[in-house]
């Protein structure tokens, strides 16, 4: 037993350490991918047409659905204790701070996530990673480093999104049920709002972008020759995200309240 | 190929620039609406305490935001500097004698830090200080009216307003009752340098010195005895010669109440009065007899005056009949005159009213 626990904490920590290595290629290949006039970014304009144009229609019904869930709770709610002006800070920290980023994330997790994994895991089992390698090309460089930028430009966009349709789509839903005029709620919202709330929202979808963009790839490639891996490297890269993503979120949560 | 393939570039590219477009258009939105972009006047104040205000307190004056508290520290005499900033839209409220109030409700709903304009004409410069409704100057400024502080908003901010004051002369007049009670204490365990314990220490040395006084005040006393006793023997002669006078007062009034004195001797029967008045009724008699004839003189007068007015009616026919008769014969005689074939006839007259009427020869009108 003892020998089996050693051999998993091994196992366990040589699988971090390449992770750790992993992440490092794909930020050093990042840091080259602009500077070279490659077939990459044509991959990357794919990569965030399906990761972030494609998802924008759930994301701005989660936004709206969600958005107007609050006014109309805070609207009959608030009142009650005489906080009504709160309605539009807790609008702001449920959306822009908290909801916005991790929703996105999740879907981008449960979409492309899954997608990556498996597209890149099928890629090994075809053995097309080799024939890359065979003929020059870097995987990492070419398959990893668009799919790591694409879904990291996805999510910021995707979280600007989810805070415009969030924070105004859902004042349109309010109408039908209580009339406020758009003026008034602009402006207790922008007087609510700060720079720091948004910036804080685009830090964790810039983090969660890259948390979700890592793992799926690694998971992709850590397929190694049957098909039947193929969905395990996808659910686990789902599940994997989906951890990281709330550690992460856990953490500069408590790094921008500290 | 798909229409989304096709443009991929396109639509990636305006999904991506439309966020970058929103977000930008957000960030200056809130830039404007938090005033980024607009010059702000810079002033320092001191409160007392800290509680209740915090960097972003907003400075409200009549319900509207002019302001903001930006920094606050704690300085070397335990009071708290701040600095604040009034907004250029509300820099020309910023008045001399203006003042800062922070009110904080009892009953946990916050606070709110008001802005008071003062009455001057100057405006205050940036950089300088504002003084609070409960510092000696801010105080100061409120007793002499040059500042305008409207009426409380609210029924228990305004009673706090009236209590406070209240509570803080109890606060001043307990710790000054506490601080006499230790001087006292002080004083009394003989630890007072004050005037008190200059008091305590100068009946402690009387008290110290008051068993020699008494012996000096007894042997006074003594001598004093030698000395009163001729002027008792004095005494004592006078006293019988005064028992002697008031033996003879006693003597002039049993003789005064004696019935057989001078005063009864005068008034009774046999007195000089009575003597006078004992003439065998003459003098009464006489003065009857005059009485009597006044009476008689007076029923006379009564019956002629009682056939006077008898016959008056008569006398005022006689005069009438002879005043008719005078009338008809001077109209006789001023027709004889005016007679045409003597002298031109007889005049109208005109009818002279008698001015005496009995009461029914008056009309009722």
């Amino acid at each position: 037993m003892i020998t089996a626990l050693g051999r998993s904490a091994k196992l366990k920590a040589s699988s971090l350490l390449y992770g750790m290595g992993f992440f490092y290629n794909v930020l050093k290949e990042t840091a080259r991918f602009f500077r070279r006039s490659q077939v990459g970014y044509k991959v990357l304009i794919m990569q965030i047409l399906f990761t972030g144009y494609e998802a924008l229609a759930i994301n701005a019904v989660m936004a709206i659905a969600i958005g107007a869930a609050i006014n109309v709770i805070g609207s009959s709610l608030l009142p009650q204790f005489g906080q009504s002006q709160l309605m539009y800070t807790i609008l702001i920290i449920v959306i822009t701070r908290e909801l916005g980023p991790l929703l996105t994330a999740f879907v981008i997790t449960a979409r492309s996530g899954t997608a990556i994994a498996t597209e890149l895991g099928t890629m090994v089992v075809n053995h097309e990673i080799e024939a890359y390698l065979s003929v020059g090309l870097n995987p990492i460089s070419y398959l990893v480093v668009p799919r790591f930028i694409g879904v990291v430009v996805s999510m910021l966009v995707l979280t600007v999104y989810f805070n415009i349709f969030g924070l105004l789509g859902s004042f349109i839903v309010v109408q039908v049920i209580k009339p406020t005029p758009i003026l008034e709620y602009l402006t207790s919202l922008l007087s609510a709002l700060s720079v720091g709330d948004v910036v804080s929202g685009l830090v964790k979808a810039l983090v969660f972008g890259i948390v979700v963009s890592v793992v799926s790839t690694y998971q992709g490639f850590s397929v190694n020759r049957a098909s039947t891996e193929i969905p395990v490297a996808g659910i686990r890269a789902v599940g994997l995200s989906f951890i990281l993503i709330i550690v992460a979120d856990i953490i500069v949560t408590l790094m921008q309240y500290a | 190929m798909k229409f989304k393939i096709k443009f991929a570039d396109q639509i990636v590219g305006l999904f991506i620039l439309v966020a970058v477009v929103f977000f930008a258009v957000i960030v200056v939105l809130i830039g404007a609406n938090q005033r980024w972009f607009a010059k702000d006047y810079r002033f320092v104040t001191s409160f007392q305490s800290a509680t209740g205000v915090a960097p972003g307190t907003p400075i409200l004056m009549k319900g509207f935001t002019i302001g903001k508290i930006d920094e606050l520290k704690l300085n070397a005499d335990n009071a708290v500097d701040a600095k604040f900033h009034i907004y250029d839209t509300y820099y020309d409220k910023a008045k001399e004698y203006s003042i800062l109030e922070l009110t904080i409700s009892p009953i946990g709903l916050g606070s709110q830090l008001l802005f008071h304009p003062g009455k001057g004409e100057a405006a205050l410069s940036e950089g300088d200080f504002i003084p609070t409704a409960d510092s000696l100057e801010g105080k100061t400024i409120i007793e002499q009216e040059l500042v305008e502080i409207p009426p409380k908003d609210d029924t228990i901010t305004r009673l706090l307003a009236n209590v406070n004051p209240l509570l803080e002369n109890v606060n001043k007049t307990v710790i000054t009752i506490n601080r006499t009670l230790t001087e006292v204490n002080r004083a009394l365990a003989g630890q007072s340098t004050g005037p008190l314990g200059n008091i305590v220490n100068d009946a402690s040395a009387a008290a110290a010195a008051l068993p020699g006084t008494m012996g000096n005040v007894d042997a006074i006393v003594a001598d004093v005895q030698v000395r009163v006793a001729g002027l008792l023997d004095q005494v004592s002669s006078l006293l019988v010669e005064f028992e002697a006078i008031s033996g003879n007062l006693v003597a002039t009034t049993d003789s005064i109440r004696d019935p057989t004195g001078l005063v009864p001797k005068l008034l009774d029967a046999g007195g000089s009065i009575k003597t006078f008045l004992n003439d065998g009724n003459a003098l009464y008699t006489k003065v009857m007899s005059i009485i009597g004839e006044v009476e008689k003189s007076v029923k006379s007068l009564q019956g002629i005056v009682t056939g006077l007015n008898g016959e008056m009616p008569k006398i005022a026919a006689v005069l009438n009949e002879t005043r008719t008769a005078i009338q008809q014969a001077q109209d006789v005689l001023e027709g004889v005159r005016n007679n045409p074939l003597i002298r031109g006839g007889v005049t109208e007259r005109v009818e002279q009213q008698s001015l005496y009427r009995a009461m029914r020869e008056g009309s009722f009108e």
